[in-house]
C-alpha cells in the first residue's frame, strides 16, 4: 500500500470520525458503521484495513467534498450517478446534491468558504470585497456564532476544508486568538475571515471600517491629534 | 493712525510667531534604537487607557523576545497610568528591513491579555509587513484605517 492511499484514509478516518457525529445519514449506508466508530476515533496508522473499510472511507472523504457541492451547486439538476457504490448514499442526501458529474472544488476559493459557512449555520455571514488600493487581502469575511464553541469549531471545519483542498506547497494555516474565547481570526493569504461573537462585533463594527473607509463614525470621532505648542521638529530634546 | 495700524500689524504678527512650531537652526539626530525597557512609547489606538493624559508618560517594562530589544510585532509590557498592559508594537524610530517604513515615533496597541486589542480604531498607518510574521496580528491589522 502506497504512502498516498494510507494518507488518504488518515484524512478520511479523521473525517468520517466528524461525518459519523453529524449525519445520521451514513448509519444506514455502510454495514458496520457503529462499530468503525470506535475505531474511526483515535487517529491510528491503520495497517490492516479491510477492504469494505477502504470503500467506506474512500465514500465518505468524496461525501465529505460532496456535502460541499450541495451547497455550491443547489439549482442544477439531478443527473445519473456514475458509480454503484456512491448511489445508496447519495440517495440519502437532498435531492438537488448533483455534484457527481460537477468537477470537485480544487481551489479553496470564496465560493467554498462561504458555502461552508452556511453549512454550519454561521450567524450573519458579511462578505467584504477588499479595494485593490488596500493591499490587505482580496475578501475580508466577518462571521458570528451561536456560543465560543460554535466559533471554534467553525474555524477547525474550516481550516480542515482548507487542508485538504490546498496543494501540496501552499501553507498552512494558523487559528489566531485562540485563547481568546469571543474573537477568532484565520488569514488565508486573499482572504481573512474572522469569527465573533455578537457583542465582541458590536464593540469592533469591523463591516463600518471596511466598508466606509476613512469616513467611518469611530475615526471621525477620534480627536484629531494636534503637536502641542511647545513641540520642537526634527529631533529630540536630550536629556 | 499709522501707529494703530502699526501696533495692530504687530500683534498679528507676535500671535503668529508664538504658534509656529519652533526650529532649530542646526540638525540633532535621537538615538535611533529598537524598543527596549524604559522607552517611553507612543500609544496610537483609541483606547480610553491609551489617550487619557497622565502625568508620566506610559513606558516600556519588559519586552517579551529572546533579547530585550523589540522590533515591530513584538509584544511588550507597558506601565501606563500606574498599571501594567500588555502591548504590541507597530513601528519604531529605528530603521529596519530595507522597505520597510521606519516612523518618527515607537508605536504600540494596546493589547489584552488573551490578544484582543483594547481599543477599536487605530488611525496611524500600520505596516503591512506584519502580515508575514509570525504572530496574531490579523486583529490589530483588521482594526486598522491606514496602511503603509
Amino acid at each position: 500500500m502506497n504512502i498516498l492511499t494510507r494518507s488518504k484514509k488518515l484524512i478520511s478516518v479523521f473525517k468520517s470520525s466528524v461525518l459519523l457525529d453529524r449525519t445520521g445519514v451514513l448509519r444506514s449506508v455502510c454495514s458496520v458503521p457503529k462499530a468503525r466508530k470506535d475505531l474511526c476515533l483515535p487517529p491510528l496508522f491503520t495497517t490492516n484495513v479491510p477492504s469494505c473499510q477502504h470503500r467506506h472511507h474512500l465514500s465518505t472523504l468524496n461525501l465529505d467534498t460532496k456535502r460541499l457541492y450541495s451547497e455550491i451547486c443547489t439549482e442544477s439538476d439531478e443527473s445519473t450517478k456514475s458509480t454503484g457504490v456512491f448511489r445508496e448514499e447519495s440517495q440519502e442526501m437532498e435531492s438537488d446534491s448533483s455534484a457527481l458529474n460537477q468537477r470537485p472544488p480544487e481551489k479553496f476559493t470564496i465560493d467554498v468558504l462561504v458555502s461552508l459557512l452556511r453549512q454550519e449555520n454561521a450567524v450573519d455571514i458579511c462578505v467584504i470585497k477588499v479595494p485593490e488600493q488596500i493591499t490587505y487581502s482580496d475578501y475580508f469575511i466577518v462571521v458570528s456564532g451561536v456560543s465560543p464553541r460554535h466559533l471554534r469549531a467553525m474555524a477547525l471545519y474550516a481550516v480542515k476544508v482548507y487542508k485538504f483542498l490546498k496543494k501540496e506547497g501552499a501553507p498552512n494555516v494558523k487559528i489566531e486568538g485562540k485563547d481568546a474565547e469571543d474573537w477568532m481570526c484565520i488569514d488565508f493569504g486573499d482572504m481573512v475571515v474572522h469569527f465573533m461573537l455578537p457583542e465582541s462585533r458590536e464593540v469592533f463594527e469591523l463591516e463600518k471600517l471596511w466598508t466606509l473607509r476613512k469616513y467611518d463614525e469611530q475615526l471621525k470621532s477620534m480627536p484629531t491629534e494636534t503637536l502641542p505648542e511647545d513641540f520642537i521638529y526634527d529631533g529630540k530634546v536630550t536629556k | 493712525m499709522a501707529l494703530s495700524l502699526l501696533s495692530r500689524s504687530l500683534a498679528g504678527l507676535l500671535v503668529e510667531s508664538s504658534s509656529i512650531t519652533h526650529q532649530r537652526t542646526f540638525s540633532v539626530s535621537a538615538v535611533a534604537a529598537a524598543i527596549q525597557k524604559m522607552t517611553r512609547v507612543r500609544v496610537v489606538d483609541n483606547s480610553s487607557l491609551g489617550n487619557t493624559p497622565y502625568h508620566r508618560a506610559p513606558r516600556v517594562i519588559h519586552v517579551y523576545t529572546q533579547n530585550g530589544i523589540g522590533k515591530v510585532g513584538d509584544k511588550v509590557l507597558l506601565a501606563i497610568k500606574g498599571q501594567k498592559k500588555k502591548a504590541l508594537i507597530v513601528g519604531h524610530k529605528m530603521p529596519g528591513d530595507r522597505m520597510t517604513p521606519r516612523f518618527d515615533s515607537n508605536n504600540v496597541v494596546l493589547i489584552e491579555d488573551n490578544g484582543n486589542p483594547t481599543g477599536t480604531r487605530i488611525k496611524v498607518p500600520i505596516p503591512t509587513h506584519l502580515r508575514k510574521h509570525e504572530g496574531e496580528y490579523s486583529k490589530v491589522l483588521a482594526i486598522a484605517s491606514a496602511f503603509v
